[in-house]
């Protein structure tokens, strides 16, 4: 954003938004404020600004029952006193040279908007529709309506397509395009036949399969006539990169062709009522498998989670009566507070001599201080519950030294411990929950690396075009994902979503690594705005960042599970990448390097897959993942990655 | 409409975990403190449009995690970039020390004509303050970086730091402009000087072969 050195003039207003960005906190999140179009010397801006409303009590001498409602905008930028000015609700300014496109989402409810650099913000009309404030758009800019999705405009830069760059254009270090027309000029001194015929191969790559969109012959031409005339080659959609090699035309993955989606409907949570009847008398779980289900299904209400998360995370045994129950608790306890004493019972020389120790410690005190602190239950100075989070990572630490304290752990620890309300309870169940998601935090990552190949191989067969946008856009080391499956989507819904979420994820339905399905529904669903915007390796970044807190869960449950469907459909065609990844045998049609998860992955991208049905474009499978641009880290990563 | 920006930079805020990077970006981009901050996880970045010499900047700036082990996936995001801020919190010996693995660590993984700057953040906690300021300066000259010690809380220095930067950057990227090109004719695309040993010197007059 540019601060205005002046007085914008409004030219349109529409009352009653909500703005959501990155920056926006689940507890402040629900701020109104007008969406309005303003005028600068410099060019028009979307302007977003609350509108706060606040009661005047310096007016003593008014009549006590009446106060002074003051409803006025907020300066633009907070002062720089105070140490705790808030980063909430201040104005959000997005100049209409940077807006790439926007999509009416929810009958014209929401309004979301993307900027070039994958900046997105959602806007929700409270008191109208979106619709209204789109058409007001069209006075000012030239839009165009997706022939993919109806609801998505791309806005046209009218004046200059090399406007229509993205970031990375502009990187001064790299390698660039005149490289590129060096080569192409080289090459056709040297081959003119084959340079030539890869020229028509691309243009033929535009037409046929490259593009997202079903574009017009002719506006596909006269893109590639204008990039090769500004010679400012964007990333997308064209790989002038690979200059060497040919290109297989066709769509990849065809092989394995998915049916339908079924639809499937969510359920409705756990009850109290179901859950005393699967208990015998003494207090055993009869039918874990049919709780289980329930739960996959909708999740557990809100009284019971308290109780069931404790069964979800092995702490309680299914089969355990209640009895055995408190004997077990109390083992636990004692095993608790002995573990806690050894950290407690330090001596600072000790410390002094122990610099593992000392490190994890002061990393949990940083993280400690900087958990959902929005939080009710952990907001404020000297709250007592920052004391426990502590605790119970520090205890953690002695329970389990050789992974110590990673970032990350404290996120998942925060809504258990606000749940169980208890530290030993919350102990337990961390420690069940660790159990479960303990590899992504080792030392070498070596757990993460490999779940962001699976994600990579289950695109290749359940969304092989985006599976090829993110691979030609240096995307497929899926390191956008990083975050969802670090701390299991914590950071991307709100605090009741979470539960619910984690909840389903553990009942361990309807296959292993349903989280991984989680990621490709939400992927399904952010597919055409990744592609129709053409966003590049910066702004695939930004966009999936800027998810965070509008995700809709429901609607990314059912769609997961419809893939699933989907995939077990078509079983027997899945390579044994794919196959592993939900808990499938192997068929070993491929060499026995796909046994395993991790070298599944590379098997998926080497050379595995042909025999499997899959197509792969030549320079794929020679260049692993990762794209030409990115070779020179490539080699600094492959040592570890592979 | 206007042209948004003239140039656009990459920058990197690298550093140890809980140095205060996100908080510096904050105050940078947001003018705003925030004592409820969550740390950061993964990478991400932030955009500011700064002036300077009539030219209008676009900073993109780029925030990681700071552990250690996060580092493989945040590397990744150093390709391009032409700044780097180094970030070390002056009430914590130890990110200082270890400041000398973050430098180590771009040699490895940037540029090698990257910009950068050693921030001494928290300058604001005189009581409980570990680290001189003569030692950061002292390290600063040792590796021929700028320093300055900055406070986001208290907005000290983090304007200048973030303008210092963009100001070495931008008169390094004019300077090599210069060397690069015997002006090229078109206009409007000297942005995209590569590095000197690929540079053809003159392709845009080639180009016009085609």
């Amino acid at each position: 954003m540019f601060e205005p050195t002046e007085q914008g003039k409004d030219v349109f207003t529409h009352g009653g938004v909500v703005l959501r960005g990155a920056n926006t906190r689940e507890d402040d999140a629900q701020s109104t404020g007008t969406l309005n179009i303003v005028e600068y010397s410099y060019g028009k801006c979307i302007e977003w600004k609350p509108v706060e409303v606040s009661v005047v009590s310096e007016n003593q001498d008014q009549d006590p029952e009446w106060s002074l409602v003051d409803s006025h905008t907020r300066r633009t930028r907070t002062s720089s006193e105070g140490p705790d000015s808030l980063g909430r609700a201040r104005t959000v300014r997005i100049m209409l040279t940077d807006l790439k496109s926007f999509r009416v989402h929810h009958g014209g409810q929401q309004l979301i908007l993307m900027q070039k650099d994958g900046t997105t913000y959602v806007a929700f009309f409270q008191l109208s529709n979106a619709e209204n404030f789109v058409n007001s758009m069209k006075a000012f800019m030239k839009l165009k309506r997706s022939r993919v999705d109806k609801n998505f405009y791309h806005v046209m830069d009218e004046f200059n397509p090399v406007l229509e760059n993205s970031f990375s254009h502009l990187d001064l270090f790299q390698e660039n395009t005149s490289d590129y027309v060096w080569k192409f000029v080289r090459n056709l001194h040297n081959r003119p036949y084959e340079t030539t015929l890869e020229a028509f191969s691309k243009l033929a790559d535009i037409w046929l399969y490259k593009e997202p969109v079903k574009r017009p012959v002719e506006e596909a031409v006269a893109d590639l006539l204008n990039r090769s005339l500004t010679i400012d080659v964007p990333h997308p959609p064209v790989s002038v990169s690979s200059g060497e090699e040919y290109e297989v035309i066709g769509d990849a993955g065809s092989s394995v062709v998915l049916p339908p989606r079924p639809p499937c409907p969510r359920g409705a949570p756990l009850s109290q009522e179901q859950w005393d009847r699967f208990k015998d008398p003494e207090g055993r779980v009869t039918n874990p498998k049919a709780v289980r289900e329930i739960i996959f299904r909708g999740g557990i209400c809100a009284s019971l989670r308290f109780e069931v998360w404790k069964f979800l995370l092995n702490y309680y045994p299914w089969n355990s009566t209640t009895a055995e129950r408190i004997e077990l608790r109390k083992k636990k306890t004692d095993e608790y507070f002995m573990m806690k004493l050894q950290w407690r019972s330090m001596t600072p020389a000790q410390e002094n001599r122990f610099s593992d120790y000392r490190d994890r410690k002061s990393l949990i005190e940083k993280d400690v201080n900087r958990t959902d602190r929005t939080r009710v239950y952990y907001a404020g100075d000297n709250n007592p519950h920052l004391a426990q989070l502590y605790d119970i990572l520090m205890t953690y630490v002695m329970y389990n030294f050789d992974l110590g304290y990673v970032q990350g752990m404290s996120d998942l620890l925060s809504p258990i411990l606000c749940l169980m309300d208890s530290e030993v309870d919350a102990f337990w169940c961390f420690v069940g929950f660790m159990n479960k998601v303990s590899t992504n935090f080792e030392m070498d990552q070596a757990g993460m690396k490999a779940q962001l190949c699976q994600l990579n191989a289950l695109l290749s067969v359940t969304e092989p075009q985006l599976f090829n946008y993110l691979y030609k856009n240096d995307s497929g080391n899926m390191f956008f994902c990083f975050r969802w499956l670090l701390v299991l989507f914590k950071r991307e819904f709100n605090s009741i979503d979470i539960m619910k979420l984690w909840e389903i994820l553990w009942t361990d339905l309807p296959c292993k690594n349903f989280h991984l399905l989680v990621c490709a529904a939400i992927l399904d669903t952010e597919k055409t705005m990744l592609m129709e915007n053409r966003y590049g390796f910066t702004e695939i970044l930004k966009h999936i960042n800027d998810l965070s807190l509008h995700i809709e869960l429901p609607w990314t449950l059912s769609k997961a599970e419809g893939i699933y469907h989907q995939l077990m459909a078509v079983e027997s065609q899945l390579p044994d990448s794919v196959r592993v990844i939900i808990g499938l045998e192997p068929l070993n049609k491929t060499p026995a390097s796909d046994l395993e998860d991790e070298s599944a992955c590379a098997g998926a991208h080497a050379n595995g897959e042909n025999s499997n049905g899959i197509r792969r474009d030549s320079d794929k499978s020679e260049n692993v993942k990762f794209g030409n641009n990115e070779v020179s880290y490539e080699r600094g990563l492959s040592v570890s990655y592979i | 409409m206007a042209k948004t920006y003239d140039y656009l930079f990459k920058l990197l805020l690298i550093g140890d975990s809980g140095v205060g990077k996100t908080s510096i970006l904050f105050r940078f981009s947001e003018d705003a403190y925030n004592s409820t901050f969550i740390s950061t996880i993964g990478i991400d970045f932030k955009i500011r449009n700064i002036e300077l010499d009539g030219k209008k900047i676009k900073l993109q700036i780029w925030d990681t995690a700071g552990q250690e082990r996060f580092r493989t996936i945040t590397t990744a995001y150093y390709r391009g970039a032409m700044g780097i801020m180094l970030v070390y919190d002056v009430t914590n010996e130890k990110s200082f020390e270890n400041l000398k693995n973050w430098i180590r660590n771009i040699e490895e993984n940037a540029s090698s004509d990257v910009e950068r700057m050693i921030l001494g953040n928290k300058c604001e906690l005189t009581e409980k303050r570990q680290v001189y300021k003569e030692r950061g300066e002292q390290l600063a000259v040792e590796y021929g970086i700028k320093f300055m010690e900055t406070s986001a809380k208290s907005s000290i220095n983090v304007e200048e730091a973030f303008y210092t930067l963009a100001r070495d950057i931008k008169a390094k990227m004019e300077k090599k402009l210069k060397e690069a090109s015997n002006p090229p004719k078109g206009g409007g695309h000297q942005l995209k000087s590569s590095e000197p040993q690929r540079k053809p010197p003159s392709w845009i007059t080639r180009c016009s072969i085609l």
